[in-house]
């Protein structure tokens, strides 16, 4: 890679994890959620970058246009969840801290020594072969996905669905708290 | 090599019947009039039945890869399908008689149950990396909706919250383990994966890689220190759910941590009956040292404990340590101890919970002071109960027995004293806290006299529970003998 992909690459990369340290950060759930939108936009330039065109397409479609929206709705939708308290209060700190920097250490260490299998490949465009891929090789996980899906999908409405007997006790405990 | 994905269809016959029994379940729930009828229910044990038929009557032969190298076809996937499909057969029945789950909803209860079942029987099969983290999120997704399927219950809530938040934790660390591996390899085959990586000598970053993959592992078999959620996913959640997790995903744990840790960092040693280490990663004495810890973390927390569902979610950590001994020997003897301990602990468990399903059901309690006076209200579910503890606690002549011989004797047999020496004290733990309740059902003078009724069906199942727990504890053979043969066909 010559200087302008690495500049590109710096650029998306600082992107990235800057807005990720953000949403640890910040306290206001609702900026948090906004900074996220930055932090998987930047994901999408790095797969850009990787010459990943479909992957960088879907990021943004499925995670910059479908989960944020959905979460920035949850958001908004939940009383009360502006002033959320916390019920967890943070004990060690400084070890914690102490134990994340060794992490980080090791976790850059590794990835920057370590002799990764590199693939050089001429820049094509990919979604044919993933088309291809998902009905023949990885068939499989393909049509398992859309059990697990079928799964999730039941479960979402299980959950959301105004369950009488069950709303009602709930309310129940809810007011005596 | 691989077989297509047409000509696998023939050997993924349970699998068909897992799923299609799922559909089955959402239509009949669509065309139903009541969702609370036990119509679900059957059906479930239909189509989990017909699913033990499939896998058990095609035998694997020396096993086959199958759907372009995505799962494999052998001995060891047969064995772990039988068994997880098994405990669901018992938890179907189960929830079918609990209290906890009555007048709600009961179609999505199965189909969740079903779910699980699908993926456990990929998770025991998956030899490609993409197939496996798929199959483990089939396993956790729905396990997690199970968790808190008691809605508008609090601590139902709560369990499945603190389970989707570890849950993700651990499957996080453990995809980043994966990239690892993949970027080391350059392939998501689990058998390609370790044939590069024995050529290569990348240690620290296969250091990493072990100990990640770990993570997401460790937490599907509830292993000390990924143990955090149990406690409360178990205390929270429905108890026929609490069964199921105790010995289905536990199991299914165990038989992906033993595929891919025997086949991404280790090698055969065709013959022998060993492995032999393909790295200067010693990750055989991490998990020695995480066995070690979780059994005696989950013995000395349990004693303490007054809640009989949390005081037997403890045993079960306890229990995954004892099984991790069999897999930290590399041998196959220590593998096969592992399954036939999977099978012995598969009863006597679900009869345990079972016994709790019954006593809460008149109770509404699980508490040990619930249990007061059992051996008076309720004396064929007291002794039943006593059993299934006694077996969890290792004395002869019960199931529970025979398999801990199995695991010390190849503990002994591979030379790691220290972990045989920790293993017998826990099991002087266990029993301590085995036998409060045996007191307490025998022994105290319960608040409520009055005689708890044991349905005819509810003491048929009893039966068939306590069953295999005596018979396995003096004739064992054959079960040993088909733990012994689902090792040999492991085919990578």
């Amino acid at each position: 890679m010559s200087g302008p992909a690495d500049f590109i690459f710096y650029a998306a990369a600082a992107m990235t994890v800057g807005a990720a340290i953000l949403v640890a950060i910040l306290p206001n759930i609702l900026y948090a959620a906004v900074a996220l939108l930055f932090s998987f936009a930047g994901v999408a330039g790095l797969y850009v970058l990787l010459s990943a065109d479909f992957l960088a397409a879907t990021q943004i479609l499925v995670y910059v246009g479908g989960i944020l929206v959905l979460l920035l709705f949850a958001v908004f939708l939940s009383n009360r969840i502006s002033d959320g308290k916390t019920t967890n209060p943070t004990h060690f700190r400084l070890p914690a801290a102490a134990i994340c920097l060794v992490l980080f250490g090791v976790l850059s260490y590794a990835a920057v020594s370590t002799p990764y299998a590199v693939k050089k490949g001429v820049y094509l465009p990919t979604t044919a072969d993933i088309g291809e891929l998902l009905m023949t090789r990885y068939l499989l996980p393909f049509e398992v996905a859309s059990v697990l899906l079928l799964a999730a999908l039941i479960g979402a409405a299980l959950l959301s669905r105004p369950d009488r007997a069950a709303s009602v006790k709930g309310e129940m405990e809810e007011g005596k708290r | 090599m691989f077989l297509g994905n047409l000509a696998s269809l023939r050997y993924f016959l349970p699998e068909f019947a897992v799923t299609a029994t799922i559909l089955l379940l959402v239509v009949l729930h669509v065309v139903t009039k009541s969702p609370r009828s036990t119509a679900s229910g059957f059906l479930s044990l239909l189509g989990v039945g017909a699913a033990i038929f499939l896998a058990g009557v095609a035998p694997a032969g020396a096993g086959r890869s199958i759907f372009e190298g995505m799962v494999a076809h052998d001995g060891f996937a047969v064995f772990f399908k039988v068994l997880t499909a098994l405990a669901t057969l018992v938890v179907i029945f189960m929830s079918m008689d609990s209290r906890d789950l009555a007048g709600r909803s009961q179609a999505e209860y199965y189909i969740f149950l079903l779910s699980t079942l699908l993926g456990m029987f990929l998770l025991s099969s998956a030899t490609d990396i993409v197939m496996l983290y798929l199959a483990l999120e089939l396993v956790s997704i729905p396990s997690y909706l199970l968790a808190g399927y008691l809605k508008g219950q609090e601590r139902s809530t709560e369990a499945a919250m603190k389970y989707v938040v570890y849950g993700a934790t651990a499957s996080g660390v453990m995809i980043y383990g994966f990239s690892i591996l993949f970027g080391l390899t350059g392939s998501t085959q689990v058998a390609e994966i370790g044939r590069s990586l024995a050529a290569g000598k990348a240690t620290l970053p296969m250091l990493l890689a072990s100990v990640m993959v770990a993570v997401g592992f460790g937490y599907k078999i509830a292993a000390v220190p990924f143990h955090m959620w149990s406690p409360d996913v178990y205390e929270g959640a429905p108890t026929p759910a609490t069964a199921f997790f105790s010995v289905g995903p536990k199991a299914a744990g165990f038989a992906v941590l033993v595929r891919f840790y025997y086949t991404v960092f280790a090698a055969a040693d065709p013959g022998t009956g060993l492995w032999r280490l393909t790295s200067a990663v010693d990750w055989p004495f991490l998990f020695a040292a995480l066995s070690a810890l979780t059994m005696t973390v989950g013995n000395l927390v349990a004693v303490k404990q007054s809640n009989v569902k949390r005081l037997l979610a403890y045993s079960s950590i306890a229990h995954a340590g004892y099984m991790l001994m069999g897999f930290v020997l590399l041998s196959s003897a220590g593998i096969e101890a592992i399954l036939f301990y999977l099978v012995v602990y598969l009863f006597m468990n679900l009869g345990a919970f079972y016994v709790v399903v019954l006593v809460s059901n008149a109770t509404r309690g699980e508490e040990i002071s619930d249990f007061t006076g059992l051996g008076s209200r309720a004396p064929f579910a007291a002794v039943a109960l006593s059993i299934f503890l006694f077996a969890l606690t290792g004395i002869p002549p019960f199931s529970g027995f025979i398999g801990k011989v199995y695991l010390f004797a190849e503990v002994i047999h591979r030379g790691v004293y220290w972990l045989a020496v920790v293993a017998a004290l826990n099991s002087v733990v266990s029993l301590y806290y085995y036998t409060r309740i045996v007191r307490a059902m025998f022994f105290e003078e319960p608040k409520d006299a009055s005689a708890i009724p044991v349905p005819a069906v509810s003491g048929a199942l009893l039966v068939l529970l306590v069953a295999p727990t005596l018979i396995l504890g003096v004739y064992w053979e054959p079960v040993a003998r088909i733990a012994a043969d689902s090792v040999r066909m492991l085919a990578f």
